[in-house]
């Protein structure tokens, strides 16, 4: 029974996303089901903000995780992640070729064909939203087993960020909490800035990664054993489904708005994990380079993502396995701190007596040192 | 009777070279953290791949690689069966040479 509740209770984002596809094809105000989805989430993540479990080991300390059933899950999300596209486009589709307002029956499930304006928007901002979440698969996935690589390449190359299974590995596993990383925000930077500058910076490491192997395996960098170029062109279906669809104009924008959700989700994620924090290049990474995000609904709707510390110290580790290793902790989920990261001088204001705990609880004094070289 | 359809769980010994220390690794098992679970001192980092400090070379049998290690060895390291302990499990009993700390 354990074990049973153990293996299900990361399949909140499975069953959501396919919640809102089903309101993308019922049309409608159903099309909102997404966004308010979402809405849902902060709210439950608000309201349990404070319990905290540890991961679940038996007697002999063996996980209850079952590693085939949850790679069998996140490999599934990749079709999962298609459909989310391809329900968009249909609704794409049938807006620029204003399809006649009616209802259908199918399945069993009305479906109200044509849409208008306002609901083509809240079905971008739907689909965009959880297109987004595909992070923590494409993250997990990115981790273990050479064809887990390749779908984490293929999820994240959905929301145009396939650079981000490289640069993840190679660059932020290694620089962490450095000013060599992009991904780690520094004191002061805030979401927005953020999401441009990390996206840029992990682009040119995977494009640089690439180049350099390339030149040790004496081949040319215009060819298709490249993967920075093979990352893009995994993007490619999904702009000619958009084009078809709605045209270079109508779906071009509707793409790319997907994209720019998806994206400021994926480099939220990595400003909530490390903003501000210091480490000095070439230490050992450990547990106060990150901060935890575990309370029980960010633990297991994100798949453990939020276990930072303990993941970035046991790189190797199954996200089930991850566990509360007493890292700095901001003692709020995800959805909670990504509400107040949207306000950066709200943001600011509540990480102040985080920053300065971290000063005087976790950081070295080398650490401190490098603080106080930047003004912080 | 029913014993022949249950699943038999090959373990792995694994000899490293040149303490002469052993391990022993279950199917799937990650070889550096069964090495530090162990009381090993095999130099590591990142654990995930990237930074090569737990790079060892396979003397004999076969490892399954958990990801591409051509971005951090090169195709002669490869060749000559050097390995990532962080990225690897077992496939087979094997021999590797890694100074340890």
């Amino acid at each position: 029974m354990k074990k049973l509740f153990v293996n299900t209770r990361y399949l909140i984002v499975p069953a959501m996303s396919v919640v809102t596809i089903l309101g993308l094809l019922s049309g409608g105000n159903y099309v909102w089901t997404g966004v308010i989805l979402f809405g849902l989430c902060a709210i439950i993540d608000t309201a349990t903000k404070n319990i905290h479990l540890r991961a679940d080991f038996d007697e002999n300390g063996n996980s209850y995780g079952i590693k085939f059933f949850q790679y069998g899950v996140m490999y599934l999300m990749l079709i999962v992640f298609i459909a989310l596209q391809l329900a968009l486009a249909w609704k794409i589709y049938q807006y620029v070729n204003a399809t006649p307002f009616d209802v259908v029956n199918a399945y069993g499930l009305a479906i109200q064909n044509g849409i208008t304006t306002t609901n083509l928007i809240g079905a971008v901002i739907s689909a965009g939203l959880w297109a987004g979440i595909g992070i923590i698969y494409g993250h997990e996935l990115s981790h273990n087993k050479k064809e887990g690589f390749f779908i984490s390449r293929l999820i994240m190359s959905l929301s145009g960020a396939s650079h981000f299974t490289y640069a993840h590995v190679y660059q932020h596993h290694l620089d962490l909490a450095h000013e060599d990383d992009p991904a780690t925000a520094p004191r002061g930077r805030n979401v927005y800035m953020h999401t441009w500058l990390s996206h840029a910076g992990q682009g040119k490491f995977s494009f640089e990664l690439e180049k350099s192997r390339l030149k040790r395996q004496g081949k040319s960098f215009l060819s298709l054993d490249n993967r920075w170029i093979l990352g893009y062109l995994y993007s490619l279906p999904s702009i000619i489904l958009f084009v078809w669809a709605g045209g270079l104009f109508v779906g071009l924008a509707a793409l790319l708005t997907l994209w720019l959700i998806a994206n400021f989700e994926l480099e939220a994620l990595n400003y909530m994990g490390h903003y501000g924090l210091i480490r000095e290049k070439g230490k050992p990474v450990e547990y106060r380079h990150s901060w935890d995000n575990d309370s029980v609904f960010t633990d297991w709707f994100f798949i453990a993502i939020g276990r930072q510390a303990d993941h970035h110290v046991r790189g190797e580790t199954y996200f089930w396995e991850l566990d509360d290793v007493k890292g700095p902790n901001y003692g709020i989920g995800y959805f909670s701190l990504f509400l107040i990261t949207l306000i950066p001088p709200l943001f600011r204001s509540y990480m102040k007596k985080h920053l300065d705990n971290w000063d005087s609880k976790y950081a070295t004094e080398e650490e401190r040192n490098i603080a106080k070289q930047y003004g912080y | 009777m029913f014993n022949i359809f249950k699943k038999k769980v090959l373990n792995f010994n694994v000899n490293l070279e040149p303490s002469n220390k052993e391990i022993v690794l279950k199917p799937g098992e990650n070889l550096l953290t069964v090495a530090l679970a162990q009381g090993i001192k095999w130099p590591h980092k990142c654990r995930v791949g990237s930074c090569g400090t737990c790079k060892c070379k396979v003397i004999e049998g076969k490892v399954k690689a958990e990801i591409d290690f051509s971005n951090v060895l090169s195709p002669e390291q490869i060749e000559n069966g050097y390995a990532l302990a962080c990225k690897s499990s077992a496939k087979t009993n094997l021999k590797i040479l890694i100074n340890l700390l």
